[in-house]
């Protein structure tokens, strides 16, 4: 796009210059774009299937493939950025994010699901949480890759950057949004050099303070009561029984699309967004639900992989948080609906229905792809 | 940082990451693949409903093709609560009070309440329809759809009841439907709501396998309508839709129409029947409000009627009387109208008192020992006459009760067997039970009782519809057992001669029920083959619904109920003629007891019989008869038996009572039964027969 100049004179000069091999877009990770573009096509689907019997069911798909193209736009634009100019700019970042987490608790967020953590922009839903998780793992990567190593004051330091998020959507409340935070932060502290003694005293006041979370006012009872239905399998909640009903009813060549009896009747709460794994189970069966488990598992591994290939500890950093953001997403939102996670309610990346969470999960994959493109300039 | 550890760590997130998702492949693993079924029998039974469709019921029609029972299409307001459910409780209250005013305006009384009560009806299922209003009329159901916008989920429907084109007539044969209730569910295998368990939904017929049954289905609940259940009921469709999680429909899965059940044919002759109603109705009220001689009022709370053919045992007409619009019992009765049929002040107009009534047979009773004596060889024509003086002295009698006078105290002089019976004679019969009983030594001491028996008295007959009373044959025995089972009832379990004397004349603890006393004459009447008497001739489906039923070329056989044989009283020609002779006499002769009766117009052919004039202590005398003709030579083909309690003499009631009824019989000029449309002419009828049938005389004697 940007480059059809360089590419024109790399053509005409040799193979082996220096900097014709650093070009950024020669070093896009295609692998990592053929399994989200994967992704992206089953989940496409999967968003046409779950919304078509609804009253206004043909409208969600065309704003799914919208979020998608500006998604893909947004994550052009990232990547084509040196992630360094972006982490040098982290406290901009960062407060931004925190002014709208902030904000979104005023009287300016709107509340669904008896959470406050909406803006509502005429037809449109701005879920400041998502953007904040890219936000936070670009601060703390700033942060902790400035470093030359990581003292108690460093690790306070990105604790601190850590609890401002977290704070700010537990008053949502969300849970799932301040678990993703905290486990984000955690991968990029595990890898970004903080001593093992420290984690693990991190590890054991993290305990606590989960235990003081559940305990405190905090939580609403329903939120307490998904928490424990994961724990007694026999008090299952009615999504947690009727997603396993989807899905395992879906065999191994599922019923086909469109076809699911379940997701037609709407027996799914939420089956376009957080329960979406249910459509892919019931109607693609085994074959078409692994295969989706493992085009995100090819994405987790590409970023892992740019990860241990980046130049710098900033930019290996900012793999790893992506990449603890997107497995926690992962193996929580699709755990939930085969009975093995809590409910909670976040979003599957690059499948659910929903704006926000498409927009920055293309944002943080831009950021990875910057850490490719540019892991030699 | 330190790069070498920092490069461990992050292969560790690596294998963590990797078993993550080997733990998604797993559980998703386990999931579709081996616990694919368990869920999908939950998926099945999410969004699968099976919504019942009852078939409608068989007609009843009677021997000739008239329907007595037939279906109508009813109208019924349903509240459809689907779209109600989507509305806020008090939108729905305002609706419901709405509703209940526009019905009341227009003339059908209706509560908020019972509104309320209907839309939370719990036995039915979400998506079925809860009837509101049943059977409204056409005005009603004009002015509510036009105004449907204003009820939303109220909507009109069609369905199948009972309807009965003659009436009252035969109610108690045809019997009536009603929904079945817990106890009937269950014993036919079906799953009774709240119930905890369903074991199993195999039934011990296999017809009830085919027509299985569910909740608020129809089901017969007395008479030909309970017996032949298996036949009448229709086989229920279903229709297999799918809902979505709101419960809306989504579509139809599958469907299977019902089927309509087959038409049971009586052996009834409604032309018959209505005869014997009409003219039984006539004599109870013609009798009523008088006094007998003994000071007793005549009340006559009840009277049967049975007709039966004596050549095959079916049954031709069973009247009871008092009886009931059987179109009452659509749509269910109320406590306060079963109350009232059950009422013993009202006569019990639902007891089918044909079947159920039991009643001392008196002389009737007579034909049983004249015929226990000839068999035992007491009674030879060497040894057959005995000197009537009015009263009988019991043989080497010293202590208790040792004289039994004749009924009215007439001396009847020399008597044998054939004038025994035909100018009743009890002191004949005090003889020959007295004997009898002495003699048990050689000759048991049930010698009375056991010809009796052969001819079905004491026994249910076995007729195929519901709650028929066995009546009662005393013996020796039974009177010991019924002791020891109860001392305090029973004064004696000792049976005394005195008790020999009283049974010989259809007295004492002898019952019987009108049923029975017209199967055991019509045991004798054919020769002595007992036969089970039957109700039904056959059971057919129509090729075409929309054709009438009792076009032959209509008809498909089902089952033909064919004359079933009991068993066999063994005469000599000489013995049968014997009795036949008595008991033509009876109506032929001039010292007969029924000679009044059947000499006040001609017949078309002659008739046999016995009066019977039960006494029953503290009570006006229960009058019976029991006949059969014709006794012209050729075969006969009508045996009647009628039994009138608290009515008088059986030569003054009943007696006249059957000879009107068999006059148009035998003269082949029965009026044709009265459709509920032509009540003005049934009335005419039943006038001139109350005038017709209160100025017959009887005989003015016991017996």
């Amino acid at each position: 796009m940007l480059a059809p100049q360089s590419g024109s004179q790399s053509s005409y000069g040799g193979r082996f210059r220096a900097t014709d091999l650093a070009a950024p877009w020669r070093h896009v990770d295609v692998v990592l774009l053929a399994a989200v573009a994967g992704v992206l096509l089953i989940g496409s689907v999967m968003v046409q299937s779950a919304t078509r019997n609804l009253p206004d069911g043909g409208t969600f798909i065309v704003k799914h493939l919208a979020f998608i193209v500006v998604g893909v736009g947004a994550m052009a634009a990232v990547s084509l950025v040196d992630y360094r100019r972006i982490l040098a700019w982290w406290p901009v970042v960062y407060g931004g994010s925190l002014v709208l987490l902030a904000g979104v608790l005023t009287p300016l967020g709107s509340t669904v699901n008896g959470t406050r953590g909406w803006y509502r922009l005429g037809p449109l839903q701005l879920q400041p949480a998502e953007f904040a998780k890219v936000a936070m793992i670009v601060a703390i990567a700033a942060y902790l890759g400035a470093a030359e190593r990581v003292d108690l004051r460093r690790l306070f330091g990105a604790l601190m950057l850590m609890g401002g998020p977290i704070a700010l959507t537990l008053l949502q409340p969300d849970l799932g949004s301040s678990l993703v935070f905290i486990v984000a932060g955690l991968g990029m502290m595990v890898v970004g050099g903080v001593k093992m003694r420290h984690l693990a005293v991190l590890m054991v006041l993290g305990v606590v303070a989960v235990a003081g979370i559940l305990n405190s006012g905090t939580l609403d009872q329903y939120q307490k009561d998904r928490l424990t239905d994961f724990v007694s399998p026999d008090g299952q909640s009615y999504n947690v029984r009727q997603a396993q009903i989807a899905i395992s009813s879906g065999g191994i060549t599922g019923y086909g699309l469109g076809k699911g009896p379940q997701t037609k009747g709407g027996y799914v709460p939420e089956q376009q967004t957080d329960f979406i794994f249910t459509v892919a189970g019931e109607e693609l069966g085994f074959l078409g639900s692994g295969l989706l488990i493992l085009l995100l598992g090819t994405v987790i591994w590409r970023i892992w992989r740019i990860a241990q290939m980046s130049a710098e500890p900033a930019g290996t950093l900012v793999c790893v948080g992506v990449m603890s953001m997107f497995l926690f997403h992962v193996f929580e939102n699709i755990g939930m609906t085969l009975g093995i996670m809590p409910v909670t309610g976040i979003p599957l990346p690059f499948v659910s229905y929903g704006g926000s969470s498409m927009l920055a999960a293309f944002m943080a994959l831009g950021l990875v792809q910057s850490v490719h493109m540019h892991r030699f300039v | 940082m330190d790069t070498d550890s920092d490069r461990i760590r992050l292969t560790a997130i690596g294998i963590v990451a990797l078993s993550l998702f080997v733990a998604l492949f797993v559980r998703l693993w386990f999931l579709q693949a081996i616990d694919r079924q368990r869920f999908e029998v939950a998926s099945a039974s999410n969004r699968l409903r099976q919504i019942h469709v009852e078939g409608p019921r068989g007609r009843i029609l009677d021997r000739n093709g008239k329907i007595l029972v037939d279906n109508r299409t009813e109208v019924v307001v349903a509240l459809d609560r689907e779209p109600l459910r989507k509305l806020t409780p008090a939108r729905r209250e305002a609706i419901f009070a709405d509703l209940a005013e526009t019905l009341t305006s227009q003339g059908v009384p209706t509560k908020v309440r019972d509104v309320q009560k209907k839309y939370d009806d719990q036995r039915y299922a979400p998506q079925e329809r809860v009837p509101l209003l049943e059977d409204i009329d056409e005005n009603t159901e004009i002015f509510l759809l036009e105004r449907g916008h204003r009820f939303p989920g109220l909507v009109v429907e069609r369905r199948a009841v009972r309807v009965y084109p003659y009436g009252p007539l035969a109610a108690h044969l045809v019997g009536y439907v009603g929904e079945i209730n817990e106890d009937e569910l269950a014993a036919r295998g079906g799953k009774v709501p709240g119930a905890t368990s369903t074991t199993s939904t195999t039934t011990p017929t296999g017809v009830a396998l085919t027509k299985p049954y569910y909740v608020r289905d129809t089901i017969g609940k007395a008479g030909v309508e309970r017996s032949f259940e298996k036949y009448l009921r229709g086989t229920p469709g279903s229709r297999t839709v799918e809902v979505n999680a709101k419960g809306d429909m989504i579509s139809v899965v599958s469907e299977k129409p019902a089927k309509a059940g087959d038409d049971v044919w009586l052996s009834i002759d409604a032309d018959m029947q209505n005869t014997a109603e009409q003219l039984l109705e006539a004599k109870v009220r013609s009798v009523r409000d008088k006094i007998d001689n003994d000071g007793n009022p005549l009340r006559a709370p009840q009277g049967s009627v049975v007709i039966q053919d004596p050549q095959n045992g079916q049954v031709l007409a069973m009247a009871s009387y008092p009886d009931y619009d059987p179109s009452i019992t659509v749509n269910g009765i109320s406590t306060e109208l079963w109350e009232q049929l059950n009422n013993p002040d009202n006569g019990r107009p639902l007891f089918n008192w044909a079947l159920q009534g039991t009643y001392a047979p008196g002389s009737t009773f007579k034909l049983f020992t004249g015929y226990s004596a000839m068999r035992t060889g007491f009674i030879t024509p060497a040894n057959e006459r005995y000197y009537d003086q009015g009263s009988y002295k019991v043989k080497g009698c010293n202590a208790g009760k040792c004289s039994f006078r004749n009924a009215g105290g007439a001396k009847l002089g020399m008597v044998d067997l054939p004038r025994s019976l035909t100018v009743s004679s009890d002191v004949y019969y005090y003889w020959i039970g007295d004997a009898l009983w002495q003699a048990k030594g050689q000759l048991g001491e049930t010698a009375l009782q056991d010809g009796a028996e052969q001819f079905g008295i004491g026994q249910r007959t076995g007729i195929e519809l519901p709650s028929e009373a066995p009546g009662r044959l005393p013996t020796p025995r039974s009177r010991r057992e019924l002791y020891r089972a109860n001392p305090k009832a029973f004064v004696t379990d000792r049976w005394y001669t005195g008790d020999n004397i009283l049974t010989s004349i259809g007295q004492g603890d002898v019952l019987v029920t009108p049923l029975q006393l017209a199967s055991s004459y019509s045991t004798f009447a054919n020769g002595g083959t007992q036969y089970r008497p039957l109700i039904a001739t056959a059971v057919t489906r129509p090729k075409d619904p929309g054709v009438d039923p009792a076009a032959l070329n209509n008809v498909v056989l089902v089952h033909r109920f064919e004359p079933e044989v009991l068993g066999k009283v063994p005469f000599t020609t000489e013995q049968y003629l014997k009795i036949m002779q008595g008991l033509i006499g009876v109506t032929q002769s001039g010292s007969g007891t029924a000679v009044k009766s059947w000499r006040a117009s001609p017949t078309a052919w002659p008739m046999a019989g016995k009066t019977g004039t039960a006494q029953v202590t503290g009570k006006a005398d229960t009058s019976v008869f029991a006949g059969f003709g014709p006794v012209d030579g050729s075969p006969p083909r009508y045996t009647i038996s009628i039994i009138i309690p608290e009515a008088g003499f059986g030569g003054d009631v009943a007696a006249p009572l059957a000879f009107r009824i068999m006059k148009p019989v035998s003269e082949n000029r029965l009026v044709p039964a009265c459709t509920v449309d032509q009540v003005a002419r049934c009335e005419a009828d039943l006038a001139r027969q109350v005038a017709l049938v209160s100025g017959d005389v009887g005989s003015g004697g016991p017996g």
